[in-house]
């Protein structure tokens, strides 16, 4: 996986986790007749399916989604399904997989940015509250979803978390006084990921953003003890008084 | 170990008595042993009756007679095995009377059952919270509880501490990780980790890690 680094370049080289838009329902091609070459057509076939699956499991749960509801709300049919995806599995870890991919590359890019390390993990931060908090049923399917998949999920979710606690790993180094734990950058992160699950459960993931002060506290507090935890947590207050205040202007305007 | 632990593993209280009713005991002990494997085999939203009743070897109308349906065994099964590790919590801290000791001392015993039960430890800290939150937020309320009571929770310093709700989350995230990975005969490790973890919303970071060398 990709270590990120402050000289990470920002525009990183087309994926296809790059083409899809968090608007995951914008991807629908016209019907009828088009010119477009086949491989386009397959890729948003392919993009189509995993936006229905996202769209679908977060409605009805993965267990009661059925291959025919994602083909249904896709406008795809099963034999070109089946061209991309082993099954209703294979579909859905395919869009977990993309999602993330989306995630990491927003929080690298986030912590990419100079500034100290602390700092910097809190801009990290920030991007994955904002990120989630933008699209519920993303949220939902990645934290909630994946849960009751099975066993094959289940060591995706928690390679997932890993990803994430890795780039906590650069403050082993970025700053003196490291506490020798082994799972320092777990039990950092497990506060993150601890408080995210609790919101989305509770339906309350629009305003994951607003948790961006305790959480930056926590997820620093084990690295750099109370006082630099709690000098990035008013930070962080600053910096939710101002989107408060940009979101409280801009609600006004037609969007 | 104090006199007064000793007293309470003393052999007598060991020897296996048999209660009339315990042929129907073990019939539901085996229900839910049976739920267990199951669900620690592929979740519990993906396990049905059937597959309880194979794995127990018993009738679908015998399972009928101990349970309404699949999810009121599974709540049964949550239910005994937070009690067993209740249980061998508040055991486990009578062995010190200072209160850092005390509390981990119980994480010691709650750490030793996880990993000796593996597959109910898979239910309670991996299944539960998905079947429904609201059951792991009543361990943590509880845990949190036995914490609080220990220490009067005040401000502390010129910074605030960390929140304690917060710590059982950073503990259930760790332990669910070695879970998940098939690493739960290695949850005793985790002692030094989590009494620093459980600690740091009461002493602070630098006394809970002071706590947590104590524990190697």
């Amino acid at each position: 996986m990709s270590r990120a680094s402050p000289d990470r370049r920002p525009d990183r080289p087309a994926t296809d986790g790059d083409l899809v838009a968090l608007d995951l329902r914008l991807w629908k091609l016209p019907r009828g007749r088009h010119g477009l070459p086949r491989e386009v057509v397959a890729r948003s076939q392919r993009e189509r399916l995993i936006a229905a699956v996202v769209r679908v499991t977060a409605a009805k749960g993965y267990q009661a989604t059925s291959v025919a509801d994602v083909l249904k709300a896709a406008g795809v049919g099963r034999e070109s399904f089946y061209k991309h995806f082993e099954g209703k599995e294979d579909c859905f870890l395919a869009a977990n997989d993309v999602l993330i991919d989306d995630l990491e590359a927003t929080v690298t890019d986030a912590y990419a940015q100079p500034g100290s390390w602390s700092e910097r993990i809190r801009r990290g931060l920030a991007a994955t509250l904002e990120w989630l908090a933008a699209d519920a049923d993303v949220a939902r399917v990645m934290m909630l979803e994946m849960g009751t998949v099975g066993p094959i999920a289940t060591t995706r979710f928690r390679q997932t978390f890993h990803r994430f606690t890795v780039l906590l790993d650069d403050g082993r180094e970025a700053i003196d006084g490291v506490p020798d734990l082994p799972n320092l950058s777990s039990i950092a992160g497990g506060a993150v990921f601890a408080r995210v699950y609790e919101q989305v459960a509770l339906g309350e993931t629009e305003s994951l953003p607003q948790l961006l002060p305790q959480l930056t506290f926590e997820l620093l507090l084990p690295y750099v003890g109370e006082a630099v935890a709690a000098a990035e947590r008013t930070a962080a207050e600053e910096e939710v008084a101002k989107q408060n205040a940009n979101s409280e202007r801009g609600a006004g305007t037609p969007r | 170990m104090t006199q007064e632990f000793e007293a309470v593993a003393e052999p007598g209280v060991l020897t296996p008595r048999m209660p009339r009713d315990v042929g129907a005991r073990s019939q539901r002990q085996r229900v839910l042993d049976a739920l267990a494997l199951t669900c620690a085999q592929k979740t519990f939203a993906a396990t049905t009756i059937g597959d309880i009743v194979t794995e127990a070897k018993i009738s679908r109308a015998t399972f009928y007679k101990h349970f309404a349906h699949k999810r009121e065994c599974f709540d049964a099964a949550v239910a005994a095995f937070a009690d067993e590790l209740e249980a061998a919590a508040i055991d486990a801290q009578k062995r010190s009377d200072a209160r850092s000791l005390a509390v981990q001392e119980a994480i010691a015993a709650i750490l030793d059952l996880l990993a000796e039960k593996p597959e109910w430890a898979r239910l309670v800290l991996i299944d539960a919270p998905i079947v429904e939150p609201a059951i792991l937020g009543g361990h943590r309320d509880r845990v949190v509880e036995g914490l609080e009571a220990q220490w009067q929770r005040g401000k502390g310093g010129e910074h605030a501490k960390a929140d304690s709700l917060i710590a059982f989350g950073r503990a259930h995230v760790l332990i669910a990780d070695y879970l998940a990975a098939g690493r739960a005969d290695q949850l005793p490790k985790l002692l030094p980790e989590l009494t620093y973890i459980a600690l740091l919303p009461f002493v602070g970071h630098e006394q809970a890690l002071a706590q947590d060398k104590l524990a190697r």
